[in-house]
């Protein structure tokens, strides 16, 4: 059950109106089981059951290290429980792997790994493994109660995509008890809905395009092949951001506040800027759990110390999304970009002051278009489909402009065009000026905001496309 | 508390004339403590102090209480 699919805009009233009129002591079981229901509908019970695994093991764990005194014994019971959890969710990532090269060494045909889904499980675990190592660390505390516990893993909302939660900002709000707040429903229904509209109006229009580029590489060379990549840039943003805004609507209907993963991170001036505003429950996992132990560790190296750390760690990045060579080179790519930002830094800065800008407002665009343009050569190797098309497109940038017009431009239609570049063009100047986004908000705070409410419902119903179900983050 | 020494420190390697620091403060509250100046700092403790840091007591430390607390335990 997608959130922008029917079943699931009857499955949230009614798991609304049940958990409403629940009494307090009994409102986690109505989200757990809603929750576990939300799972089901996936179709693939074993997810159920890994779901399960992954709870078991983690509670008993987490149990187990804050119990123990022995630094020895705490430090063991976290090897089991992350090295379970991680041999559960490599095994469920890189099944399809494993299988190529089974049925390439041994002369096998299997086709399991086609039949294998694997939505949200590496959501879960990454929030499993991070609940015991802040309990190693003494960050946070154990949870004695398996229903919480339970709950802070599968809470519907953020199960299938995450916001990736720490148990210390979700575990506390489970256990609160609800009072129905009418702004923080009506914020949370605004949000839900303007997460529909990045999906359906915006990003699932941008990837007419993408998709016709980069499922035939060949048929397209230089401006359509950077338009393709560029619409591809915006289509991952809008498709992820907007299923962020449905998670949190969702999460604020019931009283519970998910993390943000998004901060406009298309207007960062860095790439490290960038990680900054980019899945940042994710990116604040990878660097505290990966990047500072490592860096730590490795902190006599001088300056090759932090930048094997960023590489190593954006390597680890990469290859979380899948086994496969774009998503390593991907990563790489990124670790590379943080990596040289370390030793340019200082000389970046002397280059400013000799050439006399680093005052002005120029720079700061320049410093967004270099970064959008590297954060979007990057995503090249993530979105074609091996990397023989990735070097096609990157070596055909500049040669010409075959299949413009005619196969692509056009091929939608007119008004996808128009309506593609105003909504963009909006989404931009809220993302720059905050006077504009406030003023937008106005439209729906003011008194008549009813009507604004109906015009923009209509508006979805209208030009949404509701054939294309999947999420980009939910195979993830 | 914050001793005088380890602010000095502090102070020195992130290039601050002054700042107030005590035993809250942590890395984001000071201006260019990044993750890549905290490398800096804990390398000149370490040196200034003549002691040696374990990866993980590194990762303990909250803020700079935590740190004054790791060090007069090594020193101590």
């Amino acid at each position: 059950m997608s959130f922008n699919s029917a079943q699931y805009f009857i499955f949230l009233p009614v798991v609304f109106l049940v958990f409403y009129f629940t009494a307090d002591r009994y409102r986690w079981v109505v989200l757990l089981v809603a929750s576990y229901g939300f799972y089901a509908s996936f179709n693939a019970p074993y997810l159920l059951a890994v779901l399960l695994m992954v709870t078991g093991i983690s509670y008993t764990c987490g149990l187990r290290i804050a119990a123990k005194q022995d630094e020895t014994i705490r430090k063991r019971w976290l090897w089991i429980g992350s090295f379970a959890c991680l041999t559960i969710l490599a095994l469920f990532k890189y099944l399809p792997f494993f299988e190529s090269q089974a049925n390439r060494t041994f002369g096998l045909s299997s086709t399991l790994s086609s039949t294998i889904i694997s939505i949200g499980v590496s959501y879960f675990t990454f929030q499993a493994i991070s609940y015991l190592v802040d309990i190693y660390l003494e960050i946070e505390e154990s949870e004695c109660h398996f229903g919480h516990f339970a709950l802070y893993l599968a809470f519907f909302p953020k199960l299938s995509q995450g916001p990736i939660e720490r148990a210390g900002d979700l575990l506390p709000q489970l256990k609160q008890p609800y009072r129905f707040d009418y702004d923080a429903m009506r914020s949370g229904m605004l949000l839900f809905t303007w997460g529909l509209f990045k999906k359906v109006v915006v990003a699932d229009r941008l990837a007419l395009y993408a998709d016709q580029v980069y499922n035939n590489v060949h048929n397209y060379t230089g401006l359509s092949l950077i338009i393709g990549t560029y619409a591809y840039a915006l289509q991952i943003y809008f498709d992820f951001a907007g299923y962020t805004d449905m998670a949190r609507g969702t999460g604020r209907m019931f009283g519970i506040n998910l993390t943000e993963n998004f901060n406009s991170p298309y207007s960062a001036t860095s790439v490290a800027d960038f990680w900054r505003r980019w899945h940042i429950s994710f990116s604040r996992w990878i660097l505290d759990y990966i990047f500072k132990p490592l860096q730590m560790a490795w902190r006599n190296w001088g300056q090759a110390g932090p930048a094997a750390a960023l590489i190593v760690t954006f390597l680890v990045c990469g290859i979380w999304h899948g086994a496969t060579w774009g998503f390593v080179i991907w990563g790489l790519l990124h670790g590379i970009y943080l990596a040289s930002s370390t030793s340019y830094r200082p000389y970046q800065k002397r280059l400013h002051k000799w050439l006399g800008v680093e005052k002005s407002p120029w720079l700061k665009w320049w410093q967004m278009f270099v970064t959008f343009n590297l954060v979007s050569f990057a995503w090249v190797f993530f979105r074609s489909k091996s990397l023989g098309d990735a070097w096609y497109v990157i070596s055909s940038w500049f040669h010409g402009v075959k299949g413009l017009r005619s196969d692509l431009i056009l091929s939608q239609g007119r008004q996808n065009i128009l309506l593609l570049l105003a909504c963009i063009t909006l989404f931009v100047l809220a993302a720059i000026r905050p006077q504009v986004a406030e003023r937008f908000n106005s439209l729906f705070n003011g008194t008549s905001r009813w009507l604004f409410y109906y015009l923009f419902v209509m508006l979805i119903l209208i030009c949404g496309l509701f054939g294309k179900a999947e999420f980009i983050y939910g195979r993830f | 508390m914050v001793s005088e020494k380890l602010k000095s420190v502090i102070l020195g390697e992130l290039e601050l004339d002054d700042f107030d620091i005590v035993d809250s403060t942590t890395a984001d509250m000071v201006p260019g403590w990044d993750s890549l100046r905290h490398v800096r700092v804990i390398l000149a403790v370490e040196q200034v102090y003549g002691i040696r840091f374990q990866t993980i007591e590194l990762i303990r430390i909250k803020n700079v209480g935590d740190l004054q607390a790791l060090i007069d335990r090594k020193t101590t």
